[in-house]
């Protein structure tokens, strides 16, 4: 007699059947992944293989042409990024979209925004509880730079920060939404190998500390194969791989598609 | 200063700022004179068809001011309200050809109801102040409570909102906030602020018809917040009020005066393309006050040191 098999748990992410088609190109060709609560879920894959467009369309910037998302094991209630972020995912950018006018303290204000709300009279009047909130909110603010070292930053406008700095200004702002899933799309592009493995230290860090589950694009596969609990890798649109990096390591299509042409 | 000439300068500036509202969202919306005509019909109304509006004698009472102002402010936001949804689904170029359209049909059906008193509008509208500084003051601290208010918005969640979606709109939604609805808040807060300038201005003029909301107004209200700045509430006051005294300083030169001012507003952008105002030369200005305030008490130290001699140890 065996004892009653566990229940899986149910996965916060999954995607099934996904295909998304650009005219003739498509990016996305029946895709289909499942990302469990608290890992750390990499995909990689070379250029132009999708991976930029899977996030999109699971942060519903970008429609897909067919199959679904769930969360949660169910269908997400929800057809808008900001809905979406409120439900708990947030995510960055290949190409860094900070509100370059804005100083980066009110960079992460603005991730607060949710935690924000008050009557707008009562905020134009500036009632006592009111500044209170306010103050309560800036020092939350302030928190979350220090996570990034950016705090003796606050005050600069963010367009003035160097790439680095911006990166993690950027991941500061995500993670001020608070998030149950981040989407971190190159992270450490335009780093330097220190920088890059001290990125590396603090995604496990907020991973732990937030209860985050992260979803990560990255180029540098040995970087990868330390951070990832599990991989997919992604190529002409299809998912080629998925497993643990060791597995994925040794799986013949990965060498011939992707790590075969790196080395 | 003529006080008539300060009163015009003053509404310029609360005009600028209904400009300025959407414009720091990033929605290039010009409907402002079409809500600023809709007050204004309203004020003129009310103070000349009911009598308790209307006062006694030459003078209208200050109260019925004020709940005109009042009323014109909430027809003009509930219209933006019920139109806004839909305007502001377009983008850019197509927002600002929509609310021009929006303003030229407001105009057409005023100038088409016989209530509204057709092309000559309505005339001999009551005054609640007996003198043109009477008006210049009560604007004068209405305009401040306005930039009050407007400072303290930028300070706010809705204000940092606002900006955030006219650096990046699609960021802004990632992050949870709510794009439409930011937009449509401006836009009604916008159409507010002109709706009751509107009604304060059918008194000053004394009489109201439907060229004050037309095209040419949709364009000069845009040029104040283009020459002035659009990124802190400073840049369209100073843009309104400066632009508003303009073609009457140079009512000496004749018509040349519309040559010049027509130069000012198309090498105003060139010449500083964020407009006037912008936070960064504020920043700066604050600075070099600090540096001449330090470089002042060096000069006062050297003058003790002269004076007292050297201090010993
Ligand atoms: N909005 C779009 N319209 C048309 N084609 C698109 C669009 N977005 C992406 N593509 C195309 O889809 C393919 C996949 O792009 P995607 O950005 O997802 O790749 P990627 O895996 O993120 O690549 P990289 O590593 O270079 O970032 C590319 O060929 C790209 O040109
Ligand atoms: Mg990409």
């Amino acid at each position: 007699m065996s004892a009653a098999p566990l229940l899986e748990a149910v996965p916060l992410l999954q995607v099934e059947g996904l295909s998304c088609r650009f005219g003739g190109l498509l990016a996305l060709n029946n895709v289909s992944l499942a990302v469990r609560q608290g890992e750390i879920f990499g995909l990689i894959g070379p250029n132009g293989a999708g991976k930029t467009t899977l996030f999109n369309v699971i942060s519903a910037l970008t429609p897909p042409s067919s199959g679904r998302v769930l969360w949660r094991g169910a269908l997400i209630p929800a057809s808008r990024p900001d809905q979406l972020s409120r439900l708990g995912l947030a995510r960055t950018f290949q190409n860094l979209r900070l509100f370059d006018s804005l100083s980066v303290r009110d960079n992460v204000l603005v991730g607060l925004h949710r935690f924000a709300a008050s009557p707008l009279a009562a905020g134009l009047l500036g009632s006592a509880g009111e500044r209170r909130r306010q103050r309560q909110l800036e020092q939350r603010a302030l928190e979350l730079l220090a996570l990034v070292a950016l705090e003796d930053e606050a005050d600069l406008p963010a367009a003035s920060l160097p790439y680095g700095e911006r990166r993690r200004l950027e991941l500061a702002r995500a993670l001020a939404t608070e998030p149950q899933l981040l989407l971190l799309d190159e992270p450490a592009a335009g780093m330097n190998p220190a920088e890059k493995n001290d990125l590396c230290g603090l995604i496990r860090t907020i991973r732990d500390r937030f209860d985050l589950t992260v979803m990560i694009i990255e180029h540098h596969v040995p970087l990868m194969m330390r951070l990832c609990d599990r991989l997919a890798v992604l190529n002409f649109g299809e998912r080629i791989a998925l497993g643990s990096p060791a597995a994925v390591r040794q799986d013949p299509r990965v060498i011939e598609a992707y790590l075969g042409s790196a080395r | 200063m003529d006080a008539g000439l300060l009163e015009q300068m003053l509404i310029g500036a609360l005009l600028a700022l209904s400009v300025y509202l959407p414009l720091r969202c990033g929605q290039l919306s010009l409907a402002t004179p079409g809500f600023f005509a809709i007050g204004g019909t309203v004020a003129a109304l009310l103070s000349t068809r009911i009598p308790i509006f209307a006062g006694t004698g030459a003078t209208s009472p200050l109260p019925a001011l004020l709940l005109e102002m009042t009323l014109a402010g909430l027809l003009a936001g509930l219209l933006a309200l019920a139109i806004g949804g839909t305007v502001l689904r377009l983008r850019g170029i197509y927002l600002a050809i929509a609310t021009i359209a929006l303003v030229e049909i407001l105009r057409v059906i005023t100038l088409n109801l016989s209530f509204t008193g057709g092309a000559l509008g309505i005339f001999g509208i009551p005054q609640p102040f007996t003198t043109t500084a009477g008006y210049a003051g009560f604007t004068l601290v209405l305009l401040a409570l306005v930039c009050w208010l407007c400072a303290r918005l930028e300070q706010l969640r809705l204000g940092r909102a606002m900006a955030a979606i006219r650096d990046d709109e699609l960021a802004a939604a990632c992050v949870g906030i709510d794009t439409a609805q930011v937009k449509l808040q401006a836009f009604v807060l916008s159409a507010l602020l002109a709706g009751l300038t509107g009604a304060l201005a059918a008194h000053f003029l004394n009489s109201w018809n439907a060229k004050v909301g037309s095209f040419d107004a949709s364009i000069t209200t845009l040029a104040f917040v283009v020459f002035g700045g659009s990124r802190t509430w400073l840049g369209p006051v100073i843009g309104g009020l400066v632009l508003s005294a303009l073609p009457e300083l140079l009512r000496p030169v004749g018509d040349l005066r519309l040559i010049v001012f027509g130069l000012v507003i198309l090498l105003g952008p060139v010449l500083f393309p964020q407009g006037l105002i912008t936070p960064q030369g504020l920043q700066g200005l604050g600075h070099r006050l600090l540096g001449y305030g330090q470089q002042l008490r060096g000069y006062g130290h050297k003058l003790l040191v002269r004076v007292n001699g050297p201090r010993r140890p």
